[in-house]
């Protein structure tokens, strides 16, 4: 895997064992609590990841003054970057910590690494973050197939080689929040009641198209282009293109938007012209 | 403001969509005609075809431009009509292009890509465009003379003269307003002209044209030709205007007026637009 996000700033080979690295981590006691810096060292075990280091920290949390507090919170899952849970901003650039290698960003002895919560969905406690709203746009868009019923519904429809070649890279989404913790378009909104009008973001966006293209899921089209065409849907994107450069999976999030634009467009057309709506 | 909002809402797709429609229909067709005629100024002498072979380069594009203003001037139909769409159509891409920038962050320190120094630099130059372009119509169209150091009021009659005097800061020589003017002028053409050939780049991925990363790159670089054209266009445009002598523009114009129309259009043009003598002094030319 290699994108620009995540490019290490110096080589592992060059790592030396045994070092002392510095964490300098972003910390919060809980929501609406302001957050403070604090800061530790840790001697990185052999091939060491973030969360590995996070644990060393929980077995010892003294920071680098000599005083005792409670453990950093982080939060993961798969620990092989495909649950996304894991994701914080790590050196001021968001990515999963699961995979970040500490020979890759602190090889030399006293080197630092910043942690930050992703600063787009709340902080629940320390690199923590609640990403519901994630999840609720997701929901905005029936990222679904519809299949539920009472009865077998037979096999689907058939699926061609190339719409399936698509649909695996996007289907690849791991609802990290990356690309919309590097959105400029999609800022913080605590207040749920603005959810529903406040941009919808690339994941979301890029999941309408493959749903839309699949067989099945496309019985829902409509209803996923009325909420793309809608307040905060895809014409709140501004292009500044950088999810698709901090992307984890490398997923075509750019071309996505421009899929449904064009999507939008056609169905706006269409219902101005024959539409009910 | 409830109402507003709820108004922004419903009817968010086709104000997003009329919102980019205008900035390339009809501002930015307009902008590639208004610098192809202004950057004659500079080429114009070139194009003459045989007439005026007395001229030289420089005045010889003095005289093309001349020509072409009066031409628009006198033979372009329903020319208020034209520019009043105009008017509404910038004010129109202006307001939700502010209401609608203000809906983003920018985060070009931590995300220092290209795309995304674009991003930050569309919504710069539209608000500085913005001021730019009040004040450049206001001075030169609507004859606010009180915000023109020097007092020029430019008119299509004497319009290479008044042009020149009206960004140099008098008839006479380059004042340190009218270079504070003419830096302004530079200020706000460069980035027009860049927010529209990026404006171009980005419409093409909303309404969904360019859907592709090849075609988006393609695109981009007909959008980045397109730009180069048009900055060399506003540049050499103002460039020969800043150096035009208002003077000797003057005593050109009056005689292609001649030319043209005879003595007694040129005296009745004179009465109304008296400008410049060249022993007049500043004062005299200022706005009463
Ligand atoms: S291209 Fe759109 S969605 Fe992606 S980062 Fe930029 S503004 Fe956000
Ligand atoms: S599109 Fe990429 S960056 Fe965005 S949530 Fe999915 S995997 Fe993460
Ligand atoms: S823990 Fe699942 S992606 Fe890192």
């Amino acid at each position: 895997m290699s994108n620009t996000a995540t490019t290490p700033a110096t080589n592992s080979a060059t790592a030396k064992q045994g070092r002392t690295v510095r964490f300098r981590i972003l910390r919060c006691d809980g929501p609406g609590k302001p957050s403070y810096w604090s800061e530790f060292d840790v001697q990185p075990e052999l091939n060491a990841n973030v969360i590995s280091c996070l644990k060393q920290i929980a077995e010892k949390p003294v920071m680098v003054d000599g005083k005792e507090v409670t453990p950093v919170v982080w939060d993961s899952g798969c620990l092989e970057e495909v649950c996304g849970a894991c994701t914080m901003v790590i050196n001021g650039k968001v990515r999963q910590s699961c995979t970040c290698l500490i020979d890759d960003y602190a090889p030399r002895d006293g080197d630092t690494i910043t942690l930050e919560p992703m600063s787009k969905f709340p902080v629940v406690r320390d690199l923590w973050v609640d990403r519901e709203r994630l999840f609720h746009n997701l929901k905005r868009v029936k990222a679904w197939v519809p299949i539920d019923n009472t009865y077998s519904l037979g096999p689907g429809p058939k699926e061609s080689p190339e719409s399936q070649q698509t649909h695996y890279k996007l289907s690849e989404c791991m609802s990290c929040g990356c690309c919309l913790e590097a959105c400029p378009q999609f800022t913080i909104e605590e207040d749920e009641s603005k959810w529903n009008n406040a941009f919808i973001g690339a994941h979301a966006i890029s999941q309408a198209r493959l749903f839309n293209n699949h067989e099945t899921g496309k019985q829902l089209k409509g209803e996923r282009l009325d909420e793309l065409a809608g307040p905060g849907g895809v014409a709140d994107c501004g292009n500044a293109q950088n999810c698709v450069k901090v992307c984890p999976k490398e997923i075509p999030l750019t071309e996505s938007i421009g899929a449904m634009g064009r999507a939008t467009t056609i169905h706006k057309i269409a219902s101005f012209f024959s539409g009910k709506k | 403001m409830a109402n507003d909002s709820g108004f922004m809402e419903r009817n968010y797709f086709l104000l997003r969509r009329l919102h980019s429609l205008t900035g390339i229909l009809p501002i930015g067709v307009f902008l590639i005609a208004h610098l192809t005629t202004n950057s004659s100024l500079a080429w114009g002498g070139l194009a003459l075809r045989g007439k005026h072979s007395e001229l030289n380069t420089l005045e010889g594009g003095q005289a093309y431009f001349y020509h072409e203003v009066e031409w628009i001037n006198s033979n372009v139909p329903h020319l208020l009509l034209i520019e009043i769409t105009l008017w509404l159509s910038i004010a129109f891409h202006s307001v939700l292009g502010v209401y609608y920038a203000r809906t983003g962050k920018n985060n070009t320190q931590r995300y220092a890509y290209q795309d995304n120094k674009r991003y930050k630099w569309q919504r710069i130059s539209g608000y500085v465009g913005v001021l730019f372009i009040f004040y450049h119509v206001a001075t030169l169209r609507w004859q606010w003379t009180f915000l023109v150091p020097g007092g020029a009021e430019w008119n299509h009659h004497f319009s290479v003269s008044t042009l020149a005097a009206a960004l140099r800061g008098s008839y006479d020589s380059i004042t340190f307003a009218g270079f504070v003017v003419s830096l302004f002028y530079f200020v706000g053409i460069t980035l027009l002209v860049f927010h529209f050939a990026n404006g171009l780049w980005t419409a093409a991925i909303t309404w969904g044209l360019t859907v592709s990363e090849q075609a988006q790159k393609r695109w981009g670089m007909v959008c980045t030709a397109l730009g180069a054209g048009l900055m060399l266009a506003a540049w050499s445009a103002l460039g020969a205007a800043v150096m035009t002598d208002p003077v000797e523009a003057r005593a050109l114009e009056e005689k292609l007026i001649v030319e043209a129309h005879g003595e007694q259009h040129l005296l009745e043009a004179k009465e109304k637009y008296p400008g410049p003598a060249p022993t007049v002094g500043e004062e005299d030319i200022a706005d009463k």
